[in-house]
């Protein structure tokens, strides 16, 4: 089995990102950037193709893939392809209206590669120590991308955004170093008590109470990164202040990786105490999430912010379905990719929309659908997406949420039915008044080289979106049965 | 190993770990702001301290790198870093906080029992050398969480992260012998960038708002 797919899969970035550092020239950063996004999307392509046919890649020990690592990679590979067009159109945008110097311009595509280079690398790795690391270090490329505009409001969400992350995470690594001290004593002191495929292996021989205190303080810490309320705080700051291309990156991918280390926690601590004790600590905190982001979404004037809290909200469904095990798990995994797709394509839209009118004030844009037709368009389908209507793949896993949570406990199926309703409602609405109707202000127009890569991204996106969303590809549903496996659904329960 | 060796030993690490916990108090009640790093600086020595005592006691060599480390990262360079920002912003005065000194310390005073009581029922699972340094070890973790809570200072929200990421050391060093040195090294480096990152911050907010008082930070709200 070739394992240079997944080499490439993570060193695309970084040599893009390092290139588009040295070479400071438009053109050049430009062809790098495309290539990048090609190579990406191909290779993240490849690995899921290599996972389905086998079963896992691994190279050397250290990068370690299965089903779950490779839905990861799908999803930060392709929304992180589509992104990375849109930031070339987007930040070129800037540039040519000489917000950003061209030295800034190449240190933003530095950092923002890197950040992507720091998502993919966390997902694919074996040793969840080195994990945490990776996941830290994207904390810190996006800490310095949220401030980049440098205005007041950009640094005071930057600095919320590090000072929580770095609590959060700090928290995740109490938590990974509570896993180390209970399993170095079954695996030895050593790289292999830090492995999740060891762990698993010997999870029903860890101390149950220290698997438990680890998990806590997992799901709190990683909790934060994604967004989970009552940690959410800093994320509707961060994804309203940061350039747009990076808001998209935000929603759709770290906080989707956050995700996937609260959900190998949970694999761990499932083998070890049985489902019930993570599931109900994470149903618990999806529903609050609901709550919350249920009422934000009702009293939004910014729409930047809306689609933030969107987020929370959309996180918190994919969390429910993993908290409620079952069909849920598979939910979950559908809806994470789902949301990914969806809500950075109603973010090229809105960014759109502030290139032209240079304001977030949900009142005052209307007619876009006339104005900006690939802006309106992307807003359109996405907000029709994020409100859960076919045919787009999040009704799939929202239906099967509610019928899955409804078989275990019916109040959960109420009390959700219930959040999703409220936010169905104002998230369809305000987004139909956005893109419908005359247009008001006029506004700058945008270049046309801006207008080519966002459209790209756009497009791109739409049609990925359009086509998961009626049926499930054959080969992403092998993928899905194997991550069901992984947390013990048809197969005999642990323990 | 003798066994008086490790009994010895292991009331030196709870010793070491102790006068962590003892520093973490002290920074607390102080106001003024280079005290605080001073503070940290001897927080950082005793962890050093200890770590190398783990690794005399047990011989597992690479926690020497690690106490090493710690030295050059947390008692050279990031000191440095925090004193120039300090500079730069010009806070020397005392600090503002949102409790007052003695609440805090009861504050504190509570966390500590809380961290023993959370730790209670698993530090039968450790090493007999070190396993009573989880509990103060975490007990560090949340006193540097109340920290940054209890501040309002760009400056002392810092000490409080890097204060948990000490907390952290102890954890992983003494009750469990290190994570392995590929780990280690990156926590290291993503504290180290971290910091730096934060410094940066600091500089911006100055330069921005005119004070590092996080408190004024309230044009983002609901």
């Amino acid at each position: 089995m070739s394992s240079w797919p997944l080499v490439l899969l993570v060193a695309a970035p970084v040599i893009a990102g390092l290139g588009s550092l040295v070479v400071q020239q438009r053109r050049a950063i430009e062809v790098l950037q495309c290539a990048q996004a090609g190579a990406m999307l191909a290779a993240a392509a490849l690995v899921a193709g290599q996972i389905i046919a086998a079963g896992e890649a691994s190279v050397g020990g250290f990068l370690q893939v299965d089903a779950l690592s490779a839905w990861l990679d799908l999803i930060i590979g392709f929304v992180g392809s589509s992104g990375t067009l849109y930031a070339v159109g987007y930040v070129g945008e800037e540039l040519d209206r000489a917000h950003v110097s061209l030295k800034r311009y190449s240190q933003f595509f530095c950092l923002f590669d890197m950040y992507l280079a720091s998502m993919l690398l966390a997902v694919n790795l074996e040793n969840i120590a080195i994990m945490w690391i990776a996941i830290e270090g994207s904390t810190l490329s996006a800490a310095l991308l949220i401030g980049f505009d440098r205005s007041k409001a950009a640094l005071e969400a930057g600095w919320k955004y590090v000072i929580l992350s770095s609590v959060g995470i700090a928290l995740a690594l109490f938590g990974t170093i509570l896993v180390y001290y209970s399993s170095e004593h079954i695996l030895g002191v050593s790289n292999e008590a830090l492995r999740w495929s060891q762990l698993y292996r010997v999870a029903e021989k860890l101390d149950p109470v220290a698997i438990k205190v680890a998990f806590i303080f997992a799901l709190i810490g990683y909790g934060t990164k994604a967004g989970v309320a009552p940690m959410h705080t800093w994320l509707p700051d961060a994804h309203a202040e940061a350039p747009t291309p990076v808001s998209a990156m935000l929603s759709a991918n770290m906080l989707t990786v956050a995700v996937y280390a609260i959900l190998r926690f949970k694999a761990v601590t499932d083998r070890s105490v049985g489902p019930e004790f993570a599931g109900k600590l994470i149903v618990g905190l999806a529903l609050l999430s609901l709550a919350v982001s249920a009422i934000f979404i009702l009293v939004q004037r910014d729409y930047k912010r809306l689609f933030a809290y969107s987020s929370i909200e959309h996180i918190g469904i994919a969390l429910l379905g993993f908290g409620i095990g079952g069909l849920g798990v598979f939910a979950g995994a559908w809806h994470l990719m789902n949301h990914a797709l969806a809500k950075s394509t109603a973010f090229y839209g809105a960014g759109l929309v502030f290139l032209r009118h240079d304001h977030k004030s949900l009142d005052r844009v209307t007619g876009l659908l006339e104005q900006m037709p690939v802006a309106g368009t992307a807003i359109l389908v996405a907000g029709v997406a994020l409100a859960g209507l076919p045919p787009f793949g999040l009704f799939i896993s929202e239906v099967l949420i509610v019928a899955g949570s409804y078989t275990i406990r019916p109040e959960v199926a109420y009390v959700f039915l219930a959040l999703l309703a409220l936010a169905f409602a104002t998230l369809l609405y305000q987004v139909l008044r956005m893109v419908l109707g005359e247009p008001g202000e006029a506004g700058t127009a945008l270049g046309r080289q801006c207008r080519i890569f966002t459209s790209a991204a756009v497009g791109i996106n739409i049609v990925a979106l359009g086509t998961i969303g009626l049926r499930v590809p054959p080969g992403l549903e092998t993928l899905l049965a194997s991550i069901l496996k992984i947390f013990g659904v048809g197969m005999e329960a642990p323990r | 190993m003798s066994l008086f060796s490790i009994d010895v030993g292991s009331q030196l690490v709870d010793l070491g770990s102790a006068l962590l916990l003892l520093t973490c108090f002290a920074i607390v009640a102080q106001r003024r702001l280079s005290a605080c790093v001073d503070l940290f600086v001897l927080q950082s020595v005793f962890l050093a301290l200890t770590a190398s005592l783990v690794a005399f006691l047990t011989g597992i060599h690479h926690i020497y790198v690690a106490a090493a480390l710690t030295i050059v990262v947390k008692a050279v360079i990031i000191p440095r870093i925090l004193k120039q920002v300090i500079e730069h912003v010009n806070v020397k005065r005392e600090l503002e906080m949102n409790v007052n000194v003695p609440t805090g310390l009861l504050i504190c005073g509570a966390l500590v029992i809380l961290a023993f009581f959370i730790t209670q029922p698993i530090i039968p699972l450790g090493f007999l050398l070190t396993r009573d340094s989880l509990a103060i070890a975490l007990a560090i973790v949340l006193i540097g969480f109340f920290m940054m809570i209890a501040r309002k200072k760009a400056v002392t929200q810092v000490i409080g992260f890097l204060v948990m990421e000490n907390g952290l050391f102890l954890g992983a060093t003494a009750a469990a012998y290190g994570m392995p040195l590929i780990v280690e090294l990156g926590v290291f480096f993503d504290l180290l960038v971290g910091t730096l990152i934060i410094g940066i911050y600091s500089h911006r907010l100055q330069d921005a708002f005119d004070s590092v008082d996080t408190s004024k930070l309230t044009t983002l709200k609901e």
